[in-house]
């Protein structure tokens, strides 16, 4: 069992291996020039000694607050209005328009409002992540709770639930692949626009790092933030797989 | 419509299918009226003239059942059968108040039901267990939402999951198992609330043949210790006969009582014997052939 869990993980890393082979020969020979693009080597060297830095951890504790922040307020907010909606009508017939009409939106386009509302500080860059994590987890988690199988809800009732208790006792847990498959999506989008925030404006966070180092030329120091963020990605990424491994570990497809 | 039930529930309706068969027929239509008052005591299921329409797409409706008539005793265990899309499972429903009737009135014990309840408890063809749960979590799970202590509705869970024959399959989940033994886990969680009333809905439809047998067997030994009510919904003559007191013949849409047939075989029925005995085979054969009439009048009205 654990050889063969450790075969899967090799097979995981082996077109990441390829692509970083991909990126050590365009420098060896010299597709691309050491001052644009630096080799791998050099970029993870620089990365380790970093990791000793404690501005450099300050920087990744700023950006992991705001995502974590972020991406929790929507996990909440996008299950609740999500399930509210699958089960009371009136509630859907509230949400529906306003998500059809928020959730094409560029979340983006509203953040000089939120840095105007909330400053340079935290609450903007949490407030914008949260707002685009947020219409994935809602959207899955609706249609999740929406095409509960019928019978399920049958069965509970005549062994005697009360109706308002099916919400938690079948309908959430019934839901919850199509949840988690929400929040996978979510967290993916939160790593990408709390970075996305910090670039635009941040005095703090690997955002703004990569935007101080490109202004400065410094092309290695540019892609330190880079490779962090996409590893910090496949970290969470692997935790919430785990998660839901265990959460759904009755359930056929997973 | 209510003509038609008449029709074929009138003294020479009944002359004439029991001159040509001769295990005698007594279509039991009870209209509510007629019923005595033992019978009225007995009574565990009243039916009283219920049709159920549903609406379709367009300004069309669909009448799913029309008129249904039929009181179930208590103790009794009865089939209902019919061909595909006669409203039978939708009958079911209406018992178990999952389904609100159009017009008419289900009784359960001589009151009205109006929504699910643990006085009856659901099978479903699609087993419907909780894929979250093990199987110790689905069976204890009516006990628990009875109030039942953890402990108490455990030893109870696990002696009911013993009798299903499924002892060392506890913390399984429903994924780990075979539809045999998923549908043996919902027989036990619905057993588990001790309904007054068993209502299975096509419960071995989608098991293979084998499978389907042992499990007939087995729900006949379980039923034989207490034999609660059951209402049994399914398209197999042979299940129905093998298992019914009365089988209850459907045409097709909309669903209409064509004929109530009394199974008198004795009990406990044992498959080999049986399926030897000219009696059952009789029932088969004289129950297909009324279900073929109705295909033919569909063809030619």
């Amino acid at each position: 069992m654990s050889t063969q869990r450790l075969a899967t993980v090799l097979m995981g890393a082996l077109p990441i291996l390829f692509v970083l082979a991909i990126w050590q020969a365009l420098c060896s020979f010299g597709f691309a020039p050491p001052s644009l693009l630096p080799p791998p080597g050099k970029v993870f060297l620089r990365l380790a000694q970093q990791l000793g830095s404690l501005g450099f951890l300050d920087d990744i504790l700023a950006t992991m607050i705001r995502l974590f922040a972020g991406f929790l307020i929507a996990v909440v907010l996008g299950v609740g209005i999500g399930l509210a909606a699958a089960v009371v009508p009136a509630i859907n017939a509230v949400v529906r328009p306003l998500v059809q009409v928020l959730a094409p939106l560029p979340k983006v386009a509203l953040y000089p409002a939120l840095i105007i509302l909330f400053g340079f500080d935290h609450a903007s860059k949490i407030t914008l992540v949260t707002l685009d994590a947020l219409f994935p987890i809602l959207l899955s988690t609706y249609y999740g709770a929406s095409m509960v199988e019928q019978k399920l809800v049958w069965s509970a009732l005549a062994a005697g639930t009360p109706r308002w208790q099916i919400l938690f006792k079948v309908i959430a847990p019934a839901a919850l692949p199509s949840i988690l498959t929400g929040c996978r999506i979510g967290l993916v989008i939160s790593c990408i626009v709390v970075f996305l925030a910090e670039m635009i404006s941040s005095t703090d966070g690997l955002g703004h790092l990569l935007v101080g180092a490109a202004r400065t030329f410094q092309t290695v120091d540019m892609f330190v933030p880079l490779i962090t963020i996409s590893l910090l990605g496949l970290m969470l990424n692997g935790l919430l797989y785990g998660l839901r491994k265990y959460l759904l570990r009755g359930f056929p497809e997973v | 419509m209510r003509d038609k039930v008449r029709k074929l529930s009138s003294p020479s309706e009944r002359r004439s299918t029991g001159g040509r068969m001769q295990v005698p027929l007594r279509p039991e239509i009870d209209t509510g009226t007629g019923a005595t008052s033992d019978e009225r005591a007995r009574a565990m299921i009243e039916i009283d003239r219920v049709s159920k329409r549903f609406e379709t797409s367009g300004r069309k409706s669909h009448l799913a059942l029309a008129d249904i008539n039929l009181t179930v005793n208590d103790g009794a265990f009865v089939s209902i059968l019919g061909p595909s899309g006669c409203g039978k499972s939708t009958l079911l429903y209406i018992v178990g108040g999952f389904v609100a009737p159009s017009e008419g009135v289900a009784r359960m014990k001589g009151a009205a039901i109006t929504g699910p309840g643990p006085d009856r408890g659901p099978v479903f063809q699609e087993f419907a267990l909780f894929p979250w749960k093990t199987v110790l979590g689905n069976v204890m799970y009516g006990l628990r939402q009875q109030g039942v202590k953890r402990t108490e509705a455990e030893a109870q869970s696990l002696r009911l999951i013993e009798m299903v024959g499924l002892k060392g399959f506890e913390h399984f989940y429903p994924k780990e198992l075979s539809g045999g033994m998923k549908q043996r886990v919902a027989i036990a969680r619905t057993l588990a609330y001790r309904p007054s009333v068993l209502l299975m809905d096509e419960p071995f439809g989608a098991l293979d043949a084998h499978t389907r047998t042992r499990l007939q067997n087995d729900l006949l030994n379980i039923w034989e210790r207490d034999r609660k009510t059951v209402l049994f919904v399914t398209h197999s003559v042979e299940e129905a006969v093998f298992l019914s007191d009365k089988v209850v013949v459907m045409t097709r849409a909309p669903g209409r009582i064509k004929e109530i047939v009394d199974i008198d075989l004795s009990r406990p029925r044992v498959r080999a014997e049986l399926l030897l005995d000219s009696r059952y085979q009789k029932y088969v054969v004289d129950i297909e052939r009324m279900i073929d009439d109705g295909r033919d009048d569909a063809e030619h009205p």
